[in-house]
């Protein structure tokens, strides 16, 4: 057994089509290791997001393994503390200001104390939204949402970041911070990162580059 | 507190907004169904109550009946006065009479009274309204109120009464009548009883039926706070096995449920009106559910089970009930404590006050509020409420994380 972080072996997933079946990914083996940066390209459709989903053990692979530091285990529960999730679409909860936001990813694991209230307020702080704590998702910009989301998926301290597009629904600067802002707390927070993107140069910044094509990387 | 809960409240209400619309309608609607039932059940209960206390004033709290008549009544009434919790007992004799004052007859019911014992049984004094209740003897009668306007006779007038024993003296060719004197007024408060009753001396009716020193049964008053049944009981353990004592509410046991069986029909049909608000509540969080399903995915992603997101939407059901029925018991008990300014104003608007007091027998609206009721009216609202939610919290449970996030 590795220790790496992430470690996916001979993922097979297909779906229904019609009568029959769409072969979106056909033997995928996948590794990432402790404070590692990975992008992952490819056409739309190739299976990113797919694979994305068996990699965060949200959805089971028709074939292969997946394993967190060696360990098949991928439920709810662990994946709590384990993985933080930013998507293209921001998905914050529109009832609760910006600081619940963040607070949410650790009241799932249990009832916020003081000390999980001052480390989203840092969180809030690291990504430049001191000031728009109190602030309903509603009256944030799509850039300042998806810094909420980072700060989110960050939250619980996970070992590992996967983030699906988290540029998609931003222009070209914004999305640019929001690389710079992933990259950099990854970095400073040794988090390994899954980034995919249609962005050459954001996915030329990461440690390794891999792209997918025809159910399977290049 | 258990982040599915936090997350239910706020988003049920959610801070520093409107109330949502979803929590306004479905609220209001548990709460109007909450309030009605409040208000029939505890106006429908002011009627039963108002009916025990009329029962319980002109008969006491429990009446010893025999099969036959009683014979020696004061060795009765002695041993029934020494039975504890009871504190007082008067022997009467009841029936129909004819009535004729200046050829309009009337067919009344006579109650004959112990004059020397009824105050202690009846508070019948307080009851008269005009004449005077000294004044009766055994040649004078006192008339219900509503008697003595139909027949239109004054203080001091005579009456003249034909009983059904004078009927069976085929001896006579000519039925004589007895003749007595009008002396006082009566108004106890209950339509029927008010509307044609007769009331004479125990001798008078013993006289007009031939019962010599029999009465037909006691009316027992108890000593405040003392049980009807446990002391019906004691009484029961003194008397002779034809003479039977028996609490109101076995006397008017027939009748009582009667009352309460009404009272449960309003009930089980007001209750559907809570049922369809439980509709609403549920199709509206149905709508909130397909509204969120993005988040549930990512609250799936997050780590939440799906017990716990079923768990966060079963709650906001749950939230509206209890919100809604204390919203509705709030409206429903300040509806019942206007209830007579409303009806006033209604029968304003459309007339008819005479006709709510002829028809209802009360001119006031009575209150009374079953502990029992409320408890039923709340646990339903509750449990329906509940139930409400259990249906939209069973589809977002079994949303998988990928397909909620899947969805655009
Ligand atoms: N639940 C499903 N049922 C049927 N087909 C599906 C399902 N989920 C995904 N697919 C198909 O699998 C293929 C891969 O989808 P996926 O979302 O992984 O692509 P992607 O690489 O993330 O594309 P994009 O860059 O547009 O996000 C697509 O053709 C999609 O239609
Ligand atoms: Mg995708």
């Amino acid at each position: 057994m590795s220790d790496a972080v992430l470690s996916a072996r001979g993922l097979v997933k297909s779906f229904p089509s019609g009568d029959r079946r769409l072969e979106v990914l056909r033997g995928v083996d996948f590794e990432v290791g402790a404070g590692e940066t990975v992008s992952i390209r490819g056409e739309s459709g190739s299976g990113k997001s797919t694979l994305l989903h068996l990699l965060a053990g949200l959805d089971t692979p028709d074939a292969g393994t997946v394993a967190w530091s060696g360990s098949p285990d991928t439920g709810a529960a662990r994946r709590a503390t384990y993985l933080g999730f930013v998507f293209q679409s921001f998905y914050l909860i529109p009832e609760l200001d910006a600081l619940q936001n963040v607070l949410m990813a650790a009241r799932i694991l249990r009832p916020p104390g003081a000390a999980d209230l001052a480390r989203a307020k840092d969180l809030l702080s690291r990504v430049g939204l001191a000031e728009r704590q109190r602030h309903l998702p509603a009256h944030l910009s799509g850039g300042e949402r998806q810094r909420v989301a980072v700060a989110r998926a960050l939250m619980n301290s996970p070992r590992l970041l996967l983030a699906d597009e988290p540029t998609g629904n931003l222009d070209e600067q914004t999305g640019a911070a929001i690389i710079d802002l992933l990259l950099g707390l990854s970095a400073e927070t040794k988090t390994a990162l899954v980034l995919v993107t249609h962005n050459l140069a954001h996915a030329s910044r990461c440690t390794r580059q891999l792209r997918l094509h025809l159910g399977r990387f290049e | 507190m258990p982040w599915y809960l936090y997350l239910a409240l706020k988003q049920l209400f959610p801070t520093g907004r409107r109330f949502p619309f979803f929590t306004a309608i479905s609220v209001l609607s548990v709460a109007l169904g909450v309030a009605l039932l409040v208000v029939v059940l505890g106006v429908m209960g002011g009627f039963g109550y108002q009916i025990r206390r009329m029962i319980v004033d002109t008969e006491g709290e429990i009446q010893i009946k025999a099969r036959g008549l009683v014979a020696d009544s004061r060795s009765v009434v002695k041993r029934v006065e020494a039975v504890p919790g009871v504190a007082g007992a008067s022997p009467y004799a009841a029936g129909i009479l004819m009535v004729q004052y200046q050829n309009k007859p009337a067919f009344p019911q006579m109650r004959g009274l112990d004059m020397a014992s009824v105050e202690r049984v009846v508070p019948l004094g307080k009851f008269v309204t005009a004449g005077s209740l000294d004044a009766l003897d055994d040649d004078s009668v006192i008339l219900s109120e509503g008697l003595a306007e139909s027949l239109g006779v004054p203080i001091g007038g005579t009456l003249e009464i034909y009983t059904p024993l004078m009927l069976a003296r085929k001896d006579l060719e000519v039925i004589l009548p007895h003749s007595v004197r009008v002396v006082g007024v009566l108004r106890i408060g209950h339509q029927q009883l008010d509307s044609s009753t007769v009331y004479c001396t125990l001798r008078l009716a013993q006289d007009l039926y031939g019962l010599a020193r029999d009465v037909h049964g006691l009316n027992v008053r108890l000593k405040p706070g003392a049980n009807e049944d446990e002391v019906a009981a004691r009484i029961n353990a003194v008397l002779p096995p034809n003479i039977r004592a028996f609490s109101w509410m076995d006397s008017f046991a027939d009748f009582l449920w009667i009352l309460q069986l009404e009272k449960n029909m309003m009930m089980f049909v007001l209750l559907f009106v809570v049922l369809v608000a439980a509709f609403l509540t549920m199709s509206l969080l149905l709508v909130l559910v397909l509204k969120k399903t993005r988040e549930i995915g990512l609250l799936g992603a997050l780590g939440a089970s799906r017990r716990q997101i079923a768990l966060c939407f079963c709650l906001q059901g749950v939230g509206v009930g209890v919100v809604g029925t204390a919203a509705g018991l709030a409206l429903g008990f300040t509806v019942l404590h206007f209830r007579n300014d409303l009806v006033h104003a209604i029968t304003r608007l459309t007339g008819g006050q005479e006709l709510l007091a002829r028809f209802y027998q009360f001119s006031e609206l009575p209150e009374h509020t079953e502990p029992r009721d409320l408890l039923v009216i709340v646990v339903a609202a509750l449990v329906l409420s509940t139930l409400a939610g259990i249906i939209p919290a069973v589809m977002a449970g079994r949303l998988k994380p990928v397909e909620a996030l899947r969805s655009e």
